[in-house]
């Protein structure tokens, strides 16, 4: 009851409320959902395919006496059907979380009730942490959908059924997807908040999500821009020079699409044998750092927005 | 003798070295409606948007209904209600679902009876349910006003609360004011630089240039030393940059 009546609540909440009634945001949001949809399918039917083969086969090598040999669907895990989730949640997912993040701060500056929200009996730490909250619940609504069709796809698909540990790993998952797409909102929060203008509110989260998902892992890795938003080229092994190795050092750390890929791989069960990351920090330790990072900046932004000129442009 | 419902101590503000407002000292009693008066620039709504604890001073500091602006800024924030020159509200929602908002986030109990009752209030219960997007200058400033009281506030800040508004609705906001001052007891700040105003509704005015106060008296002191609106015109003209330019002319 405290907690639905108290002011960062009901900041919280009439941002959400805002943030989903954007058009933008609603179009981005259910993009989203429309590719975890696709991609989930993509696995279902890819997978349900080799099975429905596999069952024909079965039957004609039984009657004519013949040794059945194992269903290849089962010598794979079945959580790296989700694999092209991932890609989803690196390219449409974080870019959903900038504008929402943006949008979220971006509203009510839009809208110029600043002062009218700061002389309301609430610190500025309570505004940022309303903000920060309808940030959050977003993110986990869009999660929370794209796990609630992944269950969907596993519940439909007989011949694969995760074992009780799998389950875990795929609730893992979510949650990686969860935080990585925090950082992204969290940027385009602080932006949104610290910026003079909505464009350039907007361009520095875009332009740091083209540069984290492009640009490092082609220095990283040497992969090309179509590779590096492909699960499985992404993570063929360093080329074996000084330039990558040194780069793969020096920017490791900071290639977050690279960690969240990894993560993701290692999640799903799809990571190839000897193949490691070229940051120095685990993939879910830096995803981490990340994101607390990003909050502080969001949380640093938001608290010295100015309540009495925080309008855009002025 | 009462504590004064506003204390401004050698109030200041300065932005990037440039001084805006500078050493306001003065008291406004409880009751008052005052008249901020200034040439554009002067610094009045840099002084209310510290008083409203929107800004922090650069110097000195103000009692606002007995709450430090500096030390307790959301007991202040409790305590007053306030209408910017223009006011904005969330374009996309009815008047009503602006208030809601507003009222709760002022801790008002239940906040659509209190929507109801200030909008019956300021006689506009019809806007309720519009969007505030097609309203009128004159449609916001009542439900900015009504933000403004919502959680019945003792000071009530208004920033050139008739700007832009014509005869009929300056005429409408004046009634409003003296409404809210007389009925409900509530202490008017208003900043403003309409003279003929400032003789309709105020008790006590002070006149601010350049930064600084230059004038600071009640209303009866005023008319009974200098007569009429015209020679309170006069006054405000001598006080201001505009009044020496003339001189000098």
């Amino acid at each position: 009851m405290a907690l639905a009546t108290s002011p960062a609540w009901q900041i919280a909440r009439q941002s959400a409320r805002f943030a989903l009634r954007e058009k933008t945001v609603a179009l981005l949001a259910a993009l989203f959902v429309a590719l975890v949809l696709i991609s989930a399918w993509l696995g279902w039917r890819a997978t349900a395919t080799v099975d429905s083969i596999y069952a024909d086969a079965a039957a004609f090598l039984q009657k004519s006496g013949q040794p059945v040999p194992q269903n290849p669907v089962l010598d794979i895990s079945p959580l790296s059907l989700m694999r092209n989730m991932s890609v989803y949640v690196a390219l449409i997912g974080a870019l959903s979380a900038i504008v929402i993040g943006n949008r979220l701060v971006g509203l009510d500056r839009k809208a110029g009730v600043l002062p009218l929200i700061g002389i309301r009996p609430l610190t500025r730490s309570t505004y940022a942490k309303g903000k920060i909250v309808a940030l959050g619940g977003l993110i986990l609504l869009l999660a929370l959908i794209s796990g609630i069709i992944a269950v969907v796809t596993f519940l439909l698909l007989p011949a694969v059924v995760p074992n009780a540990a799998q389950w875990v790993q795929l609730a893992g998952f979510m949650g990686v997807s969860a935080l990585y797409m925090a950082i992204f909102g969290l940027v385009g929060l602080g932006t949104g908040a610290a910026a003079r203008s909505e464009t350039v509110g907007l361009l520095v989260p875009v332009t740091l999500w083209l540069t984290l998902t492009f640009i490092f892992p082609q220095l990283t890795a040497n992969l090309n821009p179509t590779a590096a938003i492909n699960p499985i080229s992404a993570l063929a092994p360093l080329p074996d020079t000084p330039f990558f190795h040194a780069a793969g050092q020096v920017l490791g750390p900071l290639s977050l699409a690279d960690a969240y890929k990894f993560a993701s791989a290692s999640l799903l069960d799809y990571l190839p044998q000897g193949i490691v990351s070229p940051s120095f920090i685990p993939p879910i330790a830096e995803l981490v750092l990340a994101t607390l990072l990003a909050g502080a900046f969001a949380w640093s932004a938001l608290t010295r927005l100015s309540m009495a000129q925080g309008d855009y442009n002025v | 003798m009462p504590a004064p419902m506003l204390s401004l101590r050698s109030l200041g503000q300065s932005f990037n070295g440039q001084t805006v407002v500078q050493d306001l000292t003065m008291d406004i009693a409880q009751g008052e409606v005052f008249g901020f008066l200034g040439h554009n620039g002067a610094g009045k709504t840099t002084t209310i948007h510290m008083l409203t604890t929107l800004a922090r001073p650069s110097s000195g500091t103000a009692i606002v209904a007995g709450h430090d602006i500096c030390d307790d800024p959301v007991a202040v924030r409790r305590s007053i209600g306030y209408v910017p020159e223009n006011v904005r509200l969330y374009d996309t929602l009815t008047a009503a679902e602006n208030l809601a908002f507003f009222a709760r986030l002022s801790g008002v109990a239940n906040p659509a009876a209190r929507v109801s009752d200030v909008l019956a209030l300021l006689d506009c219960a019809d806007l309720a349910d519009r969007r505030v997007a097609a309203f009128s200058k004159g449609m916001r400033q009542r439900i900015g006003l009504a933000q403004a009281i919502l959680h019945r506030p003792e000071v009530l800040f208004l920033d050139e609360p008739t700007s832009g508004l014509d005869p009929m609705g300056i005429k409408m906001l004046r009634d409003l004011i003296l409404r809210l001052n007389g009925e409900f007891g509530m202490t008017i700040f208003m900043n403003t630089h309409l003279i003929s105003e400032i003789a309709k509704t105020c008790t006590s005015i002070a006149v601010l240039s350049h930064g600084k106060l230059v004038f600071h008296d009640r209303i009866e002191a005023v008319t009974a030393r200098y007569g009429d609106d015209t020679a309170l015109e006069e006054l405000y003209l001598s006080l201001t940059p505009v009044g020496r330019l003339s001189e000098v002319a």
